[in-house]
Order: structure tokens, then C-alpha cells, then sequence
């Protein structure tokens, strides 16, 4: 390896610097909601702010096991599961949809691009109310699967206009050749499409479990049983119980968020490659 | 055709057997919805239940908790979805709205012979009433009173005081560095209508006027406490549990609050000296009165259900639950002598005398979110108070002409 | 049943692909917009809901809105709201993207790293920056007093212009990554060698951005203004945790306050008339988008 110049290296080091102070200041919000979690409640109202807690307190994450008001490791597992759930279900339906819809010729292929297309972009408010009644009618209310299919909506969309960039860059001499091979289209699909277009595949996964993790609206108007509710729901439930207990709460964001950055530190280069393939053309 | 009456036997037996043996069980299950976040408040409202279910064999009554956040919301839509429970424990306001929603039965005739319901005062029996047919009795009452630190008072020389123009002195004499004199709950929603009222009505009007001297000086009163300091702005963020919070940490020298805070702050605030007055006094005295009422939602289970509330509402079985929960018995034979040894809750149950209900009217949430809306609006200094109660008159005129 | 196996042979088996998907989403979302579409045309309140006739009123939900004060103001929020954090993540994201596309190296772990504010649940950076906002408590106001920069704490959410502009920060913080993952990858694709060459033609680094760098970058640019606008236009949780509407309603966006009126007012053909309204303006904008991504791919 040649050696550097010395000039090269200053360089580097000063956008280093630089990049290092940009990124201080965007991820100050996360830093400090994780330090105010570990700080005792007299502390957090201190002046000036301690930027490291001085006594590190860990009650504000056990005082609600120990106390069972609100547990929030419960609704930590039931976001879980429907987190999971929907995760399932868009995959399921989002596959074989994209796949048709990238590789076979049928009238009204347009409307169907389009439909996707706009109910990826609905707001909530439009659906919540006969989304109700529809879960109602189901017997489904108040039983976690209505949160489930409620937020599935997001994930499959996004999923399928996901997918179709996959599965429409396979060139079509490969599909002929299978062909050839003896492969109907359904071995086709699955012998052939489905391993080129994997990493499509998990970019969908990742971003349909987000999207049920992320949901307040739904979980919190189909489920009632506030042991069934996910954690998006508990938070917002605990901050009108406890008002201005910043360490509770604080403590409550942070183990929202470890899902989230697990799956970060696991599945970077997907969560990039899903969002540009899913708005960048060409 | 026998063929065919096989199968459907089968098929009803199958749902027979999916649907919990639902068919063999005898006992009904009647459900209560309610509010009550508090272990405390859970925990007696089960031993009610569980009395009851040990007197008699015939049904069997279960309690199910929704976040108050969401109570009202989840009862509209379950009325749309008609997914409602039996009983409901709801806000004395919004009792008339659902009554006038039809989601409740109207037990006037079922209770016409029964000998308690004389006992019963007439403000909370009220806001159990629509168009003077009765959807249920209530559960419990409680008040707005004036809480003050004892040794914040004596340090500053002044005494609790007994009008507005006294509270606006002690407030801004009290009010010393990061400590404010005076603190309420005036969040814009039905939190804050429950704070501003006893203002309201203090001035001498009703729920529905506010756009005349009365009601202007009412809402120039939360103005001048704002501007001269002695009240933080934040109040309009403040929930009453974060105003209790805030007087119990000592930043607050008095507050307007419930009877139901006095357990939470014996316990969480020993060694603080606090005592409680009744609300200082406008043109008239004025409180709001709080609570809630027991509602019997309309469908099969409606005899069920007022037999479970003569239960609870029995003298004997009352005096078990009541003072747990920091209420004040709806009836006067259980009020009579119900805090003969506790003068903080002597001070609530003599507020009583002045409590009024809010409304009632069954649009009761539109007109309460007008006079939030007003009393912020002043409050924080966006409108006048002479511009924000016209408006509010505006709204609320439009609703009750 | 012949019939229905010749019409899927005959070059229509995609349908059997994507049939599933569409009559899901038909049902859960198709239906649902129609069946409020339909609510914003009856007067159903909170006295109606129970009554099986619900009576028609043609548009006057509509009148009403327009006439009560808050629907309008709400309108132009979602505006400026959109609009401000469109423009700041747009120039911020846009500057960290050319910063972090330099050579030297940390830049790509940084990039990666700054995607996490995108993915986090929106009701917890809605309780953060309350947190950080907050008059007394915040650290922000603990930290202006420190520099000597105010006196008196700022009422971040205490009023109605600052408590916008602590939505339209907070926002701009979950967007900023979308916008430069997205300029990033675009960058990426322009030849190194054009740049070069305008270089050695002897072009400054401002000329070749305003005359290389954009122009390229154009059909990307597109993307994430649109999909930036969509995204931050329906923008519903954010507001709902952070400030739900006030002080006194100043901060009430079409989405927050359709759910009011739904669900604390009760009003439910008012509050699906100002979703419509909302559902119609995010229409008109998808088919643009739809126009600018799609059309060319279509073509062939």
C-alpha cells in the first residue's frame, strides 16, 4: 500500500472531524432520551442538564415490573407478535402479486400499479372508522389479528411496488431458458425468481415488520385490553398517566426502539437498497 | 331431509362446543367498563364485584379497564359496531350524551319502587337523567377544592384566600423563584372544561353562557394570574395528576384539586404540610361536581345489571368501597358522618354544597371543547377575553338553539 | 368452470398472482374509502350513529368545515408543515449527502448510522422532542440559558408559531436520512468521468454542481420532493403525541384534525369530510408521481 501524503491525511482526518460533529448533533435526541432514562428524577430537573448520570438509576425500566401498573414488557411482546404477523402476511400476498405483475401481460396491469400506489399513500384517518365497523362485523375486534391486518395495508403496497423492480430486472432470457429446461412457470417462480430476487424479499420483510412495529393509530383504536395493546399504544397510554415522569418515560422509549436498532446493526444495506429502490427510477 | 337435519344438528352441536358451551352455562356474565387506572381503585372495584357474585348464583359480573384517553372513543365506535358492554362506569357529563345516543336503557320504571333512590342528592342523580327519564344512578362524588402549602402561606404572611381578588394577591405574593403561587388543570380537552367551570359558574353564569361580563371576567381571571406571573403558562399542558405532582415537588404554593388526590399525596408526600379550603369565592361559590355514575347499556341483560346496582349502591355494601376511593358518597345516609374523623375531606364533603354538574347535554363534548378552547385562548394571551368568549358563545349557541 | 381455466390460460394467469393481494386490499382499504366517502355526504354525529336512517346533507360537512375556523387554518399548516420540512430535510439531507459521498473513512459507517432516526417509531420521537422542548425541563432552553443566548425560557410548545416550528423540526429530524439516502444513491450514478472532465475543462466545483451534479440528479430530485410531500402530508402520529392540535388548535393538521373531530367531537361525517379532503389533495399528488416514475417504465 502506497504511503499516504501527509496533506491526504490532514484531509481525512478534518472531514472526520467534521462528519463526527454532524453526526453528534443528529443523534443527540437518541443519546439524551437514553441518559434521562438512567437518571434519577431529581436529577433530570437539575441546572445545568448532567450530561452522564451522576448516580445511574435503572429503577425507571423495573419499577414497572415490580409495581405491575403497566407492564411494559408485555406489550413489548405483543408488538412482537404482530409486528411478526404482518410481516407474514405481506410477504405472502406481496410476492406472488409483484410477480405477476412484473412478468406476465394482463389488462388493467396499469390500475392495479396505480391502486397499490395510492393506498400506499392513504392516511389513517380515512380508514379507521370502517376498518371498525369491517372488524366488528368479523368478530375481530379487540383480538390482536385486526391490528395485524389493519397495518398489513402499509407493508403489502410497499412490498409489492418493492418487488416489481426485482423481479422485472430478471432478464427474460433466463425465464426462456428455464423454459427449456422443463420448468413450468411455477417452478420457474420458484426455483429461479424468488433466490435472484431475495434480497428484494428481505428488504420487505425488514420494512413490514418497521411498519407494524412503527403503527399507533391502528393498535390503539381495534385493541382494548390494555394487555393486548402494542407498545406504540402503551407509551402513549403511560404519557397520559404519567405526565411529566420523564425517567418512566424516557425508560419506556428507549426499549421501543431496541427492536429497531437490532435490526439496523443486522440489516443495514437492506434498509438503504429498500428505500432508494423503492423511489429511485432506473 | 333427514340427511340434511343430521348435519345441521351436528353443525349447531359444533358451535355449541366452539362457543365455550355458552348454551349449557346457566349464569349470565354481565361486564363493566371503566376508567380507574389506579391498583388501588381496580382492586375495590373486583371486591364489589366478587360481593356480588357470592350473593347470588344467577350472574356473574366481570370488570374490564379502558385508558380514560380512550374510554369515549372506544364507547361511540363500539355503539356503531354495537360492541358494548352491560355496565358502564362513565364521567357524570357524558352520561346524557350517550343516553342521548341510545346506548343506554331507560330504568326509570325499574326503579320507580325503589325506596333508596330518595336518598340519593340531586345534582349527581341528575346528570344521571335525560329529558327527566333516569339511565342510571351514581356511583360517587367529588369536587374541586383549593389545596394549599402551609408553610409557603405563613412564610409569604398571608392566609388561604376567599375571593378571586385575594387569590390573585396570594398567588403573585407566594410566588418566589421557581415556585408559582397557584397551579390548576387546563389541558384543552374535558380535564381542563372540569377546571375552568368552577370559575365559570363562580361569576355567576351556567355552562352555556360565557359571552357576557360574568363570563369574560372569569376568563380575564386565568389571564391576570398568567400575565402577573403567579400562574406558569404550562398549566395548559397539565393534567390534574401533573398539577398534584407539581405541588407535592413544592413548585406550586396552591392548586385546584380533587378529593381523589389526597391517598397518592399522604402516601408519596409525608412530611409535606398542605391542607385544603374551599374554592375562593366570585360572585357566588361554585365547584364542579365530579364522578362518576353507574349506566346500564340497553339489551338483555338490563335486569341483571340494575340488580347488580341496587347491590352496590346498597348503604352497607358503600360504606366498604367508598372512602378507598376518595369519594364522596352520592347518598346522604352514607354521607352523613362518612369523614367524621378526617378534616381534609370534611373541607370536599362542605364543597359539595356548592357542586354543580357540568351540562348536562347530550352534545356535551362539543360544547366543552368551546369553552377549553376559550379559557387557552385567554389564558395563553392568543385572544382576548372578550374575543375568545364570543367566540365560545358562538359555538355553544349553535349547538343548544 | 372450463370457462374460468381458459381465461386464466390465455395469457391472463398474472390475475391469479395478484387477484389475493387485490382483494385484500380491496376489501380493508378499497371499501373503506368509499364507505367514507359516503359518511362525508350523511350527517351522522353522535345522535344519528344508531339510527339505521342516516340522513343525506349533500356537501353542507363541507360548508360547515370551511365556516368553523379550524379546518382552514389546518389546511395551510399541512402546508407550511410540508412544506418547510420538505425544504429543510431537502437542503440538509442534500448536504450531508455530498459531504458523506467525499472520500475518507468514516463516511460510509456514518451514513449507514444516520438511517436510524427514519426507522424509529414516530411516537417516540414525538415524546423526545417534547421532552427537548419543554419550557423548564428541556434541554434546549437549559442550553440557549447556558450560552447566554435568552434570558427567559421559550415557550417551545406554549405557542402556537414556536410549537409549529418544534413539529417542523421534529419532523425534518426523521426525514433528514430519507433525503440523503436517496440523493446519495443518486449521486452514485453519475460518472465520475464527467466530472473530471468538466473539471479539466476548468470548471470550479460550484459550476460543475449547478451544471453536472443537478441536471443529473434531476429525475431523483423529483422523486424525493413528491414522495417527501406524501409522506409528510399525512403526517398523523408526529403531531397526535406531540401536541395534539394545540396550543388552542393552532397546530392542527388535516390528519389530527379529522381524528378529532371523529373521535373527541364525535362529529364522524365532518370529521370523514376533512379526511376526504385530505385523501383528495395526496390523489392528485400520487398520480403526478405515478406520472414522473412509472410512465417511462410502462413503455417498454
Amino acid at each position: 500500500m502506497p504511503e499516504r501524503k501527509a496533506s491526504d491525511r490532514i484531509r481525512n482526518l478534518s472531514l472526520c472531524v467534521l462528519a463526527l460533529l454532524a453526526f453528534a448533533l443528529l443523534m443527540f435526541p437518541l443519546y439524551w432520551m437514553v441518559v434521562t432514562s438512567l437518571k434519577t428524577e431529581i436529577e433530570i430537573f437539575k441546572v445545568p442538564p448532567t450530561l452522564v448520570p451522576q448516580v445511574l438509576n435503572t429503577d425507571s425500566y423495573f419499577a414497572q415490573l415490580k409495581h405491575g401498573d403497566f407492564n411494559m414488557f408485555q406489550s413489548f411482546k405483543n408488538s412482537f407478535a404482530i409486528s411478526s404477523c404482518v410481516m407474514l402476511i405481506c410477504l405472502v400476498l406481496a410476492i406472488p402479486a409483484s410477480y405477476g405483475i412484473a412478468r406476465f401481460r394482463f389488462k388493467g396491469k396499469r390500475l392495479f400499479i396505480l391502486s397499490f400506489l395510492v393506498t400506499q399513500m392513504l392516511p389513517v384517518s380515512v380508514l379507521l372508522t370502517p376498518m371498525f365497523i369491517i372488524f366488528k362485523n368479523a368478530r375481530l375486534l379487540n383480538t390482536q389479528l385486526s391490528a395485524i391486518l389493519a397495518d398489513a395495508t402499509i407493508g403489502i403496497p410497499f412490498s409489492v411496488l418493492i418487488l416489481i423492480g426485482y423481479f422485472a430486472s430478471i432478464p427474460k432470457e433466463l425465464e426462456d431458458a428455464s423454459r427449456i429446461d422443463g420448468c413450468n412457470r411455477f417452478s420457474a417462480f420458484l426455483l429461479i425468481f424468488l433466490p435472484i430476487a431475495s434480497p428484494g424479499v428481505i428488504v420487505c420483510t425488514v420494512f413490514s415488520f418497521l411498519y407494524g412495529w412503527g403503527d399507533l393509530a391502528y393498535g390503539m383504536t381495534f385493541l382494548q385490553d390494555q394487555a393486548m395493546r402494542p407498545i406504540t399504544a402503551g407509551i402513549f397510554n403511560f404519557m397520559g398517566q404519567y405526565g411529566t415522569k420523564w425517567s418512566y418515560l424516557t425508560a419506556f422509549a428507549v426499549v421501543t426502539i431496541i427492536p429497531v436498532i437490532a435490526i439496523f446493526v443486522f440489516m443495514q444495506k437492506y434498509i438503504i437498497s429498500g428505500l432508494t429502490s423503492g423511489a429511485v427510477k432506473g | 331431509m333427514k340427511k340434511w337435519l343430521a348435519i345441521a344438528i351436528v353443525t349447531l352441536a359444533a358451535c355449541a362446543v366452539f362457543t365455550g358451551g355458552a348454551f349449557a352455562q346457566s349464569k349470565k356474565t354481565v361486564t363493566i367498563w371503566n376508567y380507574w387506572e389506579t391498583p388501588k381503585h381496580q382492586e375495590t372495584l373486583a371486591r364489589i364485584c366478587k360481593d356480588f357474585n357470592a350473593s347470588q348464583g344467577k350472574v356473574e359480573v366481570v370488570t374490564k379497564y379502558i385508558p380514560f384517553a380512550d374510554f369515549k372513543k372506544q364507547l361511540s365506535i363500539g355503539a356503531a359496531a354495537s360492541e358494548l358492554p352491560d355496565i358502564v362506569i362513565i364521567d357524570n357529563p357524558d352520561h346524557a350524551s350517550y343516553a342521548g345516543m341510545g346506548i343506554f336503557a331507560d330504568i326509570t320504571d325499574k326503579l320507580a319502587s325503589w325506596p333508596d333512590l330518595k336518598q340519593y342528592f340531586a345534582g349527581p342523580l341528575n346528570s344521571c337523567k335525560l329529558d327527566g327519564r333516569l339511565y342510571g344512578i351514581p356511583f360517587g362524588s367529588n369536587c374541586l377544592s383549593l389545596y394549599y402549602n402551609e408553610d409557603m402561606l405563613k412564610a409569604a404572611g398571608v392566609k388561604p384566600p376567599k375571593t378571586w381578588d385575594e387569590l390573585k394577591s396570594v398567588a403573585l405574593k407566594t410566588t418566589k423563584g421557581n415556585v408559582h403561587g397557584f397551579g390548576i388543570s387546563a389541558v384543552q380537552n374535558e380535564e381542563g372544561t372540569f377546571g375552568f367551570l368552577c370559575w365559570l359558574w363562580g361569576s355567576g353564569n351556567t355552562s352555556f353562557q360565557i359571552n357576557n361580563p360574568n363570563g369574560i371576567r372569569a376568563l380575564a381571571l386565568m389571564r391576570d394570574l398568567v400575565k402577573s406571573g403567579a400562574m406558569p403558562k404550562e398549566v395548559i399542558n397539565w393534567t390534574q395528576g401533573d398539577t398534584m405532582n407539581q405541588f407535592i415537588s413544592g413548585n406550586l404554593a396552591m392548586m385546584v384539586n380533587g378529593p381523589w388526590q389526597v391517598p397518592t399525596m399522604r402516601a408519596q408526600a409525608p412530611n409535606l404540610k398542605w391542607n385544603v379550603v374551599t374554592l375562593p369565592v366570585g360572585a357566588k361559590a361554585a365547584s364542579d361536581l365530579g364522578g362518576e355514575n353507574f349506566g346500564v347499556v340497553k339489551g338483555d341483560k338490563v335486569d341483571e345489571a340494575v340488580a347488580f346496582l341496587k347491590f352496590a349502591a346498597s348503604p352497607a355494601e358503600m360504606k366498604t368501597y367508598i372512602n378507598d376511593f376518595g369519594y364522596i358518597a352520592s347518598r346522604k345516609d352514607v354521607a352523613d358522618g362518612q369523614f367524621a374523623n378526617d378534616a381534609v375531606m370534611k373541607v370536599f364533603s362542605a364543597q359539595m354544597a356548592s357542586a354543580q354538574p357540568r351540562g348536562p347535554h347530550p352534545r356535551w363534548p362539543e360544547i366543552s371543547d368551546a369553552l377549553s378552547l376559550a379559557m387557552n385562548e385567554s389564558l395563553t394571551g392568543i385572544a382576548t377575553p372578550e374575543a375568545a368568549a364570543a367566540k365560545a358563545q358562538k359555538t355553544i349557541d349553535a349547538i343548544v338553539k | 368452470m372450463n370457462r374460468i381455466k381458459r381465461f386464466f390460460g390465455q395469457g391472463n394467469i398474472g390475475y391469479l398472482f395478484v387477484l389475493p393481494a387485490a382483494i385484500y386490499m380491496l376489501l380493508l382499504v378499497g371499501y373503506p374509502i368509499i364507505s367514507n366517502f359516503i359518511l362525508s355526504f350523511q350527517d351522522v354525529t353522535v345522535m344519528t350513529l344508531n339510527k339505521p336512517h342516516k340522513p343525506f346533507i349533500g356537501i353542507r360537512n363541507y360548508r360547515t368545515l370551511l365556516g368553523d375556523g379550524v379546518l382552514l387554518p389546518s389546511l395551510v399548516n399541512t402546508f407550511v408543515f410540508t412544506v418547510c420540512c420538505i425544504a429543510l430535510q431537502f437542503i440538509i439531507g442534500f448536504a450531508l449527502a455530498l459531504f458523506l459521498g467525499r472520500d475518507f473513512s468514516i463516511a460510509r459507517p456514518i451514513r449507514g448510522l444516520l438511517m436510524i432516526p427514519w426507522m424509529i417509531p414516530m411516537t417516540v420521537t414525538a415524546l423526545m422532542f417534547k421532552f427537548m422542548f419543554s419550557s423548564n425541563v428541556g434541554i434546549l432552553n437549559q442550553f440557549l440559558q447556558a450560552c447566554g443566548l435568552i434570558g427567559q425560557p421559550i415557550e417551545w410548545l406554549l405557542q402556537p408559531r414556536l410549537a409549529m416550528l418544534s413539529l417542523i423540526v421534529a419532523n425534518t429530524w426523521i426525514g433528514i436520512p430519507f433525503n440523503m439516502i436517496l440523493i446519495s444513491t443518486g449521486l452514485t450514478t453519475i460518472p465520475p468521468e464527467l466530472l473530471e472532465a468538466a473539471s479539466i475543462d476548468g470548471a470550479n466545483r460550484r459550476q460543475s454542481f449547478f451544471h453536472i451534479t443537478l441536471p443529473m440528479l434531476k429525475s431523483v430530485i423529483e422523486s424525493v420532493l413528491i414522495l417527501g410531500f406524501i409522506y409528510t402530508f399525512k403526517v398523523f402520529d408526529l403531531v397526535f403525541v406531540m401536541t395534539n392540535g394545540g396550543p388552542v388548535n393552532s397546530t392542527h393538521l388535516l390528519s389530527t384534525y379529522s381524528y378529532k373531530l371523529s373521535f373527541t367531537l364525535f362529529k364522524y361525517s365532518q370529521g370523514a369530510a376533512t379526511a376526504n379532503i385530505l385523501f383528495l389533495i395526496l390523489f392528485v399528488v400520487s398520480i403526478a408521481y405515478l406520472k414522473f416514475v412509472y410512465d417511462d417504465k410502462e413503455t417498454d
